[in-house]
């Protein structure tokens, strides 16, 4: 059994790790897409031969995903209602998320036995904000007529599974670490060093069902909404505002792109020509007739 | 008393019936403002003739805006549910929809059902909320099949991941109106905080009908982009015709300016080419007139074009299918560059900037990428520059803006025109909400041109409601008769939603409610004008 849990917990790191890198490895292939953006203000087409000027600024992109994802801005503006248990839960998981990487470091840099209490109140508030946040959650999505609407029944499992997650990091650090930092470290550090392997294959009930249920998150979270979040600001779906210019790294990918066949099947379509040759061919050339 | 919806699941999409999903009243619709706050019994749109229910599919909501066959046996219905799944497969292939394969996976992945966009939804609103208007509805039976069909993930987890939902001939008919139910503002897409964008899947859903099953309404392609490439413009004129108009619009201008001007035909290395939605030449042809009147008395160096394909700025490719959209976008382009012009600069037409300035950047390389732009940042200078003589006394009236989808959400330009517009207008007044956050007119992506069956009536009386809720709002303390008010609306299709809105309910006759394009304001404004530009004649 303890052989079991340490298969799935290192495992599901390792998972997490090869199914994050290609998923961002997809992503940066994806071809490149036609130009289908939405503006939240005054854009450079605002200027006359704005093909000659400066666009937007890498660090005014990145400090506006900043405050999107830490306050879930777009929730505050567009829906405040749902944003109050959201923000608490985010709040919650980024606080608990850093908690673990204190964890770890501290595990192996500090030294466990002079480990401050301050670990405890930060991980507990943490877990209490995600908590509540999660459970008003789930209230509201079983509760509230708009946020039931094609809610599909796996994610109803996946916040029932969280809190239980939750709880068992509640019960594992407070009744069988008895709150204690240096207890929590220790382990830690049995985990992350790889030491005491006999102790490991061994577990105790609360920790190892805690990390089990963590090893379910590290596998699920590759394939979660945050990656699209990320995603949407970091891979041409927002402020996708470069132009094409020519000589440029865009014409070049779009140049590649048109040489790709049209695979469509309608009759107007001619299909297994290139891109290329279909949107250039003789202007007056006829067109394949009505459908 | 407002009658019992009935409650619409998401499985109802494949139900073997002919009786419609739904059937809008006029009790369901959005209450409007005085003077049309009584709440009428006629029903919105009327139902269609047997014979006409019989040929074609509208089981839906009683609407056919895509005139589809009814499949004359059950072969023939397994037929085009194999299509329509290859054309699914095809939509979510990288190599096939290269075009707009990114955007659209992350739409259909990234959507946490929050519904924050269905308020912002203008047809949602103003049917009542019916269900199979929420911005969502569509999106969630095509992630539904795609679940089922295409990635296949067995009995339980596609029950986890949702209802079940059939793929049938009823299903696939349903979804191919419900493509078009949608205007493609993407107003939803600005709500969604996760940027799942809902317009767009509906555009997708259009593309996939078009180019993989060849079904489209025949305003969009048959004597649209079949049209276009054929003669020309989407509108029919042939090169003769426009230069017809150009005559015509010369003697307009000496009329009103009291002198004769020739207005610039083809003229090689002009800094610009200008290009117009034909359809102005055709129903609003003061627009085109005002344009030459300000061009020429800001000596600019510019011209129209008589070549084929260089005197029609619309692209319908923008709506519903990639292919057309590119051989258009590459014709009207090569004008241009045969022209030896300096730049291209679009009319007042919403979708052909967001066409041919923005989406078609990622198509036109080497001697093709050419520059394109707005008419609204130069006219800008022109008016704010002191380059014309300007009286803002000549527009004494109410006059509010329709800001077109195409200039502000989905290509940034919301400053130019009110600048111009505070210049020019001493009663300008905005409608709320605007820019960014404006309303479609409700003839968006096509709409404003689809008149057949009963699909007109279902525009003006669902799609353009909410605007027409703004207008009244707008003027709700002028609607005395004896003071002329304005919507300044600087896109076509807008214009003719408008047009059509306000006739639909007499509030020219009854309020003097008038309409009309940005540059005839600027025209009208002029101080060396022997005769005030705008006639304020219904038409």
């Amino acid at each position: 059994m303890g052989t079991i849990i340490l298969l799935i917990f290192y495992g599901s790191i390792l998972f997490f790790i090869v199914a994050t890198s290609l998923r961002v490895v997809k992503v940066a292939r994806t071809p490149l897409h036609l130009h289908w953006e939405l503006y939240k203000g005054s854009s450079i087409y605002e200027l006359t031969e704005w093909w000659a000027k400066t666009h937007n600024p890498f660090g005014e992109k990145l400090w506006s995903m900043i405050l999107d994802i830490l306050s879930l801005r777009e929730f505050y503006r567009r829906n405040r209602r749902f944003w109050y248990p959201l923000f608490i839960f985010h709040v919650g998981l980024y606080l608990l998320i850093l908690w673990h990487l204190w964890l770890f470091i501290g595990a192996v840099v500090a030294s466990a036995e002079t480990a401050s209490s301050f670990g405890w109140v930060w991980g507990t508030c943490a877990t209490a904000l995600t908590f509540i946040g999660g459970a008003m959650i789930l209230w509201m999505r079983v509760t509230d007529k708009e946020l039931k609407v094609y809610y599909p029944p796996i994610h109803y499992v996946k916040w029932v599974f969280l809190l239980l997650t939750l709880l068992g990091g509640v019960y594992a650090v407070d009744l069988h670490f008895k709150s204690s930092v240096p207890a929590l470290l220790k382990y830690v550090r049995e985990q992350v060093t790889f030491a005491d392997v006999e102790h490991k294959l061994h577990p105790a009930v609360a920790p190892a069902l805690h990390v089990l249920f963590a090893s379910v998150w590290l596998i699920y979270l590759p394939f979660g909404h945050v990656f699209q979040l990320f995603f949407r600001y970091y891979h041409h779906l927002r402020w996708d505002d470069v132009p094409n210019k020519r000589g440029g790294m865009i014409e070049r990918r779009v140049k590649e792109l048109l040489e790709r066949p049209i695979t469509w099947s309608a009759p107007h379509i001619q299909s297994g020509r290139r891109w290329r040759e279909v949107a250039s061919e003789f202007p007056q050339s006829p067109v394949a007739g009505s459908k | 008393m407002a009658t019992e919806k009935k409650k619409i699941k998401l499985q109802d999409i494949s139900l073997r019936t002919e009786e419609p999903l739904i059937t809008v009243t006029a009790d369901d619709l959005m209450p409007l403002p005085p003077p049309l706050d009584k709440i009428g019994t006629k029903p919105p749109y009327p139902p269609l003739s047997a014979a006409k229910r019989k040929e074609y599919e509208c089981s839906l909501d009683g609407v056919s805006a895509v005139s589809i066959p009814r499949p004359k046996n059950k072969e023939e219905e397994d037929r085009l549910v194999e299509r329509f799944l290859k054309g699914l497969q095809k939509l979510l292939s990288r190599d096939d929809n290269w075009l707009f394969w990114q955007p659209l996976m992350q739409s259909l992945e990234s959507c946490v059902r929050c519904q924050t966009c269905s308020d912002a939804c203008p047809v949602y609103v103003s049917s009542g909320k019916q269900e199979i208007y929420r911005p969502t509805f569509k999106s969630e039976i095509l992630r539904r099949i795609i679940n089922k069909y295409i990635k296949k993930r067995g009995k339980i987890l596609s029950k986890l991941m949702g209802d079940d939902i059939e793929l049938n001939w009823p299903m696939v008919a349903r979804l191919a109106e419900l493509a078009y139910r949608c205007s493609l503002c993407r107003r939803c897409a600005q709500r969604c905080p996760l940027g799942s964008d809902n317009g767009l899947i509906g555009r997708e859903l259009r593309k996939l009908f078009s180019q993989e099953m060849g079904i489209a309404p025949k305003e969009l392609h048959d004597v649209g982009t079949i049209q276009h490439l054929k003669v020309g413009a989407s509108t029919g004129i042939s090169s003769q015709a426009f230069q017809n108009m150009v005559e015509f619009m010369e003697d307009e201008i000496e009329e009103k300016l009291g002198r004769p001007t020739k207005i610039p035909v083809d003229k090689e290395g002009a800094d610009i080419l200008l290009i117009h939605n034909s359809g102005e030449f055709m129903s609003w042809i003061e627009n085109p007139v005002a344009f030459a009147i300000i061009f020429e008395a800001a000596g600019l160096s510019w011209t129209l074009s008589s070549e084929i394909y260089g005197y029609e700025a619309t692209n319908y490719g923008t709506w519903y299918d990639d292919v057309q959209f590119a051989r258009i976008a590459v014709k009207q382009v090569e004008v241009a560059r045969k022209l030896k012009v300096k730049k291209m600069v679009m009319g007042e037409c919403g979708h052909a900037h967001k066409g041919l300035i923005v989406i078609a950047d990622r198509i036109l390389v080497d001697e093709m990428n050419f520059p394109r732009e707005s008419f609204l940042p130069l006219l800008a200078d022109l008016v704010c520059d002191g380059k014309l003589k300007l009286d803002p006394a000549k527009n004494n009236f109410p006059v509010t803006l329709h800001d077109p989808c195409n200039f502000v959400r989905l290509m940034g330009i919301v400053e130019p025109q009110r600048r111009i517009l505070r210049k020019i207008c001493s009663q300008f007044r905005e409608m709320e909400p605007h820019g960014l956050e404006n309303y479609c007119c409700g003839g968006g992506s096509g709409f404003a041109i689809m008149n057949s069956m009963n699909f007109k009536e279902w525009r003006e009386n669902i799609s353009s409601r909410m605007k027409l809720k703004q207008i009244l709002e707008t003027f709700n303390d002028v609607l005395d008769p004896g003071i002329k008010k304005y919507v300044c609306a600087p896109c076509s299709n807008c214009k003719g939603a408008i047009r059509d809105i306000l006739a639909r309910n007499d509030l020219w006759e009854r309020h003097s409610i008038y309409y009309g394009g940005l540059v005839e304001l600027v025209a009208n404004a002029m101080v060396d004008m022997e005769k005030p530009f705008i006639d304020w004649e219904w038409h």
